[in-house]
Order: structure tokens, then sequence, then C-alpha cells
């Protein structure tokens, strides 16, 4: 009886074992009716589904498809899972674009970026009343947003390089944030005495007085190409057509339109070749940031 | 003036120089300066994130926020620790000397029998060897970000732990019942069915918990990388410094610690009076009933994550992450990153040791009120503080020391004498109020005062119980301090995040394999100073 029941007891547990690895073997979300979209989380996971939001809905409207957006908080896990087709559509940054061209063997498609991407630049920021050029950061905390980020850490950081610091080896320590608001609270407290920031981020933080009064700006980068809505290469055509032409269509003059720019901090949208990013390639490759 | 004819002076000042000596230079790697937390900028910088403390956030959405987190936490440390299970007991069978066939005698197979163990105990120390924390952030680029990365992370670093220590288990008890059988031809599952599991049963279940409560905080911090649960609004939080947010979800953790050690405790304690029945009423009605409910708490816990392990065995799947591991080969040996990486390992190592020699003194100054010295009054409110302590995780204790003393390794010795200091206090107090009260009372009678009676009447009686126990967390803090870059606080982590983040993967094996390196030799440094302290001659 006893031997009964130790093995019935065995058996139950093996039966509940392989229950619970079986028990979910949900299929994958179909990819061909949904559209899976994801951003690289330089801002508050929160606020990129804000700016999101509006967004989502539109392309659904104009595409057809059921919408879905990815909310992660990792540059370089939205490269990863573009490139291993786990997502359709991206917003990355120029930096993690050009990963993504080499992690999909340069089959991504860079589709539009804003009006503004074209031209983009970064902000240079303390709170430190004794810090007033970029040389007087040297030995002190610098704060960088994430390591992926074009805007946050590669430019800047070639930007030093060619004013003569070596972000490596003038700085007390370098810090990274994460995302460019996080950068400005690092700064603000004080966590860190200088950081730098996309110059877009920062203007819209102003604008909401979401910026303590101590923090200013000591030196902006010169202009470079940053952001772009990205592809896989291997979604269909005639989808990737109707992608493109929705965000073209975008017109500040729709009252509907016009708020999902200004989510997007946008103008309007423009066509984007990969041409574009060979500059950010070769600064990356010249920043170490690329081997 | 007594004190001066203490006949151990001579050797406890030499050792006292001696750790001085060693001491120094990590002090120096670690930048061991205590004023920075007075500097009038850093006390600025943490009373303002402090005082935004109170009051804490709690509004609804954020609550809802909080609730969903909490439940996702409890479930990926529950389906971690199931698939931990899974793995470790094959390999435990496999490594146990207890169910060795080769080791009774000559026979065909015995070189390779050898062979395969060795290595699959290799397999066990590169499991468990590396952080959870960077398995999870490994696994976070193949499987995408969420829960899914966590619970393998978990399986996989507490497979590694349960399949040792299960062996070891296994070990420790009687083996004559196992070799018998295994003599008479039994098979091996056989043999630890009916020779070896009735003996360890209790033994190996009680552990088994336990290690439940430590996935539990392993995987409140999961988030910290992208893969789910508390950790992930807690790194949100800290990242923006959002203080009232901080304040509740560090309330919740101290909740979920203090639950999970309740729960924890009190199936100990059922696994202790059902062992006290003897035969039949072991496996009855009871087991069945457990069994049932941690069947359904790991079915729930598999549908709450949405776990798609079915996908993760296709071919496409399997061909992608065998391209991704393949990718960390060769390592990059080239002398410039050689360096970089070995004065990573050397702060680490300074902030594993001064960090683990600080909450051991900090533990023992807290287990003198904790063990009853001054009062039940005292010693609850002394134990409530180091249940705080220990509830609050390294990684946690190190964004918020990151504050208070600056980024740097400074903020990682911080952090984790904070925590450690925490479960050392608890341990040392059950060790001093387990002390025999023999010598102290016969100093005490003999006229000798208080402080005197428990440097050498108590104190001498538990120190190796102490040690014992520090050097034991100084294992576990090497892997910690391995990963506390992560929120910049010194040592290899941060290393690791960038090359990671930038895809620099030969570079980043390197770091991987320094982590690998340091664990493996910090546990066999650990054990030689243990067996030489137990030595008459230390």
């Amino acid at each position: 009886m006893v031997h009964f029941s130790r093995r019935l007891a065995l058996k139950g547990a093996l039966v509940c074992a392989l229950a619970s690895t079986f028990f979910h073997t949900a299929v994958a979300a179909d990819a061909d009716t949904v559209l899976r979209v994801s951003a690289i989380p330089d801002e508050a996971p929160t606020e990129l589904q804000r700016k999101f939001a509006p967004l989502g809905k539109y392309l659904e409207k104009e595409v057809g498809m059921k919408v879905s957006f990815v909310p992660v908080s990792d540059y370089a896990a939205v490269v990863e899972a573009l490139a291993s087709d786990k997502l359709d559509l991206a917003w990355l940054g120029g930096f993690t674009y050009v990963q993504a061209n080499i992690r999909s063997q340069g089959t991504a498609i860079p589709l539009v970026q804003r009006e503004e991407d074209a031209r983009f630049t970064s902000k240079f920021i303390t709170a430190d009343a004794n810090i007033k050029t970029l040389a007087d950061t040297r030995g002190k905390v610098f704060a960088f947003g994430s390591p992926s980020s074009t805007s946050g850490h590669l430019m800047p950081r070639y930007f030093l390089m060619e004013e003569g610091i070596n972000a490596d080896s003038d700085f007390k320590n370098v810090a990274f944030s994460g995302a460019h608001d996080a950068t400005v609270a690092f700064v603000a407290s004080g966590k860190a005495d200088a950081g730098v920031l996309n110059a877009s981020v920062w203007a819209k933080l102003v604008e909401q007085k979401k910026v303590d009064e101590k923090v200013r700006v000591i030196a902006t980068t010169p202009p470079y190409f940053d952001y772009n809505w990205t592809v896989r290469g291997d979604l269909d055509p005639l989808l990737i057509k109707k992608i493109e032409a929705a965000f073209l269509k975008l017109d500040a003059g729709n009252p509907e339109h016009a708020e999902i720019l200004a989510l997007q901090r946008a103008t309007k949208f423009i066509p984007t070749k990969k041409e574009n990013y060979v500059g950010i390639e070769q600064a990356a490759k010249a920043a170490g940031l690329l081997k | 003036m007594k004190l001066s004819r203490d006949p151990a002076a001579p050797g406890r000042a030499a050792a006292l120089l001696l750790a001085i000596v060693i001491l120094w230079p990590l002090g120096v790697v670690g930048e061991f300066r205590p004023w920075a937390l007075f500097e009038a900028h850093h006390l600025r910088v943490m009373g303002g994130f402090l005082a935004a403390f109170l009051p804490p956030a709690s509004s609804g959405e954020f609550l809802a926020y909080l609730g969903r987190a909490t439940l996702e936490t409890l479930a990926i440390a529950t389906a971690g620790m199931a698939l931990a299970f899974v793995l470790a007991v094959p390999l435990a069978m496999a490594t146990t000397q207890a169910l060795s066939v080769s080791r009774i005698g000559p026979g065909s197979g015995r070189r390779r029998a050898e062979w395969s163990r060795a290595l699959l105990r290799m397999l066990l120390v590169v499991l468990r060897g590396l952080p959870e924390l960077v398995w999870a952030l490994l696994f976070v680029r193949v499987f995408g970000l969420g829960p899914a990365a966590g619970v393998l992370a978990l399986g996989l670093t507490y497979g590694g732990m349960l399949a040792k220590v299960y062996a070891e288990i296994l070990e420790s008890g009687d083996r004559r019942p196992a070799r018998a059988l295994l003599e008479a031809g039994s098979s091996r599952l056989q043999a630890l069915c009916y020779g070896l599991l009735p003996g360890a049963a209790q033994e190996l279940t009680s552990y088994t918990v336990y290690r439940w409560e430590c996935a539990v905080r392993a995987s409140v911090v999961m988030g910290f990388v992208g893969a789910g649960g508390l950790g992930q609004l807690m790194d949100q939080s800290m990242r923006m410094l959002n203080g009232g947010e901080a304040a509740t979800i560090l309330l919740t953790f101290l909740l979920l610690v203090l639950a999970a050690d309740a729960l924890s405790g009190l199936l100990r304690r059922q696994l202790g009076e059902a062992s006290g029945h003897t035969g039949a009423l072991t496996f009855g009605a009871r087991t069945l009933l457990w069994l049932l409910l941690l069947g359904s708490a790991l079915a729930a816990s598999y549908a709450w994550l949405d776990l798609e392990f079915a996908a993760l065995l296709t071919g496409a799947a399997l061909a992608s992450m065998a391209d991704y591991f393949g990718a960390f080969f060769p390592l990059d040996l080239s002398p410039r990153w050689l360096a970089k990486v070995a004065w990573g390992s050397l702060e680490t190592v300074a902030i594993s040791a001064l960090g683990t020699l600080l909450a051991a003194a900090a533990g023992l100054l807290l287990a003198l009120p904790a063990s009853g010295r001054y009062g039940q009054a005292c010693a609850q409110l002394t134990r409530f503080l180091l249940n705080a302590l220990r509830s609050v995780p390294e990684l946690v204790w190190a964004t918020l020391m990151a504050l208070a003393a600056g980024l740097g390794p400074f903020a990682g010795i911080l952090a984790l004498a904070l925590h450690t200091s925490g479960v050392l206090g608890r341990l040392f107090a059950e060790a001093l109020q387990n002390a025999p009260p023999r010598p102290r009372d016969a100093l005490l009678e003999a006229g000798a005062p208080a402080a005197a009676a428990f440097l050498y009447g108590t104190l001498p009686e538990v120190s190796p119980q102490l040690i014992a126990y520090s050097l034991y967390r100084w294992e576990m803090n090497i892997r910690m301090a391995a990963i506390l870059g992560f929120v910049g606080a010194g040592g290899l982590g941060q290393l690791l995040y960038v090359e990671l983040s930038l895809f620099h993967y030969a570079q980043a094996s390197t770091v991987i394999a320094a982590m690998l390196l340091l664990s493996v030799a910090v546990d066999a440094g650990s054990a030689w100073l243990r067996r030489w302290l137990a030595s008459p001659g230390g």
C-alpha cells in the first residue's frame, strides 16, 4: 500500500510537471495579421507609450492591420529583435539603425525620418556653476544616455574626441543614465556633474518646465543624421509602401495629424535612405563603438 | 593593564597588521572614502531624493502596475525554480558519487564515467558561477525582453546550484542502502528512490524551499536588465529619481521578502513535523495535497507569464541561438582589453572583500542587541532593522548608494555592506544565542567586566562559526560585486553592460570569463581559508 501510494504520488508529480510545461504552447502571434512595432527606449517607457498611441491607431487605419506596440527597456534588444524578425517596424536612432543594418546583413530598410532628424544635435548640460566650457568637465562625473544612443552617447563622444577630450580617461567617472530624460534627472540632482542629451528631448523638457533652473546648456554638437523608422527587409513590399505612404501623408494642417506630429515632435516626415547614415557609421568606427 | 597580559596579544596584533597590509591597497582600488558620504554635495543629492519618499506613490494606476509586477516576480521565481528542479535532478544523479557505479569497482566504462562526471561538474561550475543577472542579460537578447529571459536565467543558475547541493546532500547521508541496491543490479533511478531518498528527502525538500525564497529575492532584480517583474519598475523609478515611487516599491520588497520568509519557514516546519511520524504517513494524502498545491502554483505561474517555450525549441530559434552564442568566440585577448578587464576584476575583488568585511563588523554590532543582550524590545527592533536591510537587494542598495556616495566602486562597497550586514546580523545573532554560556559566566563571576567576558568568554566560542558565515557570504558577494556596475557602482558590470549594448561580443565574453574565473577563485580561496582556520594551527 505504501509503495502504491508513493508510486501514485510520483506519477502525479510527473504529470503535473509535464502538464505545466505544455500548458502554454500558445502559438506565436500570427505575423501576417499583426504589425509588430517597437521603439528604442530613449525616454521613460510610459512616455513612449503615450507618444505612440495615436500614431498606432493611425497606422492601423492606413495599413489595414492590427498594430501592436511592444514596449522594451533596452536599446540593443530592439536591434536584435528587428534583425531576428521578431519586429516588423521600429523607431531607431542613427547608431541603432547602423547596428541593425549590420546585424541583418544589410537587409533592414530605413523608410522615413522627421524633417528634424536630418540636422539633429545634442546638448551638453550641467548644474555646476564652476563648469563653463566643455574643457571644465575634465575630472568630473559625466552622464551619457544609453551606450547605444546616437545623440546621447555616440555623437557627443565623437564630438568630445574632436575637442580633445577622451571620454574613457578624462572623466572621473562615466555614468550611463539609460535615457535622455534620466540624464537630466542625473544632472539636476548632482548624481552627475555634467551630461549630454538630444536637443529634441531637451527642448520638450524645457517647454514642459520639467527642467530644474540650475541646469543649463554649455555646448551643442554640430548637426548629424539621427532617428528613422526602419522596417525589416523581408516584409511584404506592398506593406512597406503602405507604411511609408502613411507617414509621408501626415500633414500638420490636418488637426488629427497635427496631434500625432506634435507627439512625435516632427513638423513632417520625409523619406530617408541608407547613405544618410554613412557618417554615423564612420563616427562610430572612429569613436571605437563599432568594430 | 589586565589586557596587556593577554597571551594571544602578539598573534592578534600580527594578524591585524597583516589584514591592514592586505586591505589598504584594496581600499585604494575600491575608492574607499567614507567621508564622501558627508560631502555637502552628496548630502544634498540624497536629502533631496529621500525628501521625495514622502508621501509614497499611491495612485491607482501605479498600484495596479505594482500589483502586476509583484505577481510577475513571484511567478518568475516559481517557474524558474521548477525549471531549475527539472535540470538539477538528472544532473545531481549523474554527478553524485553516492550513485556512482564506477566507484564500486573497476568496470568496463570506468574511465568514461569519470570523464563524463568531471565534464558535468564543470558544466555545473559554469552554470552557477555566473550571476543570474548576467544570464538574464544574455537571454534578454535572444528571447526578447520579458519574463522568459528571467525564468531561464533563474532556471540555469539555480539548476546548477541545486544540482551541486543535491549531490552533496546525497553524498553526506548513509550511502550503504544505495550501494547495496546498485550492487544487486538495480538501476540508478531505483537506487535513488529506494536507497537514498528515504534518508535525504527532508533535507532535500527543505533546501529546495529555501532556494525558492532566494529565487524570489533574485527575481526582484531581474527587471534591471529588462527581464520583467518589480525590478523593471524600480529601475525606471530610480533612473528618473522618483522618490515616491521608489518608496512604495521598497515597501513592497520588504513585504514580499518577509512573506516569502514566513511561507518558507512554515513549509519547513511542516516538513519537520511530517518526518516526526514514520512510515506510511509520510507519503499519504497530505503529501498529495501539497503536490497538488505545488502543481497548481506552477501551472498558474506559467499561465501568468505567458511563456512561449515551445516557440524557443523550433529549428530556426535554435539556429539563431547557436549563432548568438557562437559570436562570443573567440574571446578578445588583446593586451589592452585584458588590462581593462583585469582592472575591473581587481575593483570587483576590492568591492566584495571590503563590503563583506564592513558587513561582518556591522553585523556583529547589530547581532549583540538582536541576540537579546539588551532586552526584548531592543532585540525586536534590531531584528526588524536587519530584516529591512536584507530585504532590499544589493542592486537596489547600489542605486541608492550611488546617490549618497557618488557613482563608483565605493557605492558598491556600501551596497554590499548594507545588504550583507542584514544577512550576517541575523546569522550572528543566532550563533550568539546558541553559544555555550559557561565560559562567559565563569569570567563574570570571577569579576571580569561584561565587555571582557564577551571578548574572552563568548567570542572565542562563536568566532569560527562567524568567520565561516562571513567567508560564505564573501563567495556570494563576489558574484554580486561583478554585476553592481550595471547601475554604475564599479567593478566588471559596467564593462559587460556597455560591451553587450554595443554588440562587442568578443569583448563581452572576456568579461564573462573573468567573472567565472573570479567566482571559481574565490570559492577555492574561501574553502582554503576555512580549512586553514579550522586546522589547529590556524
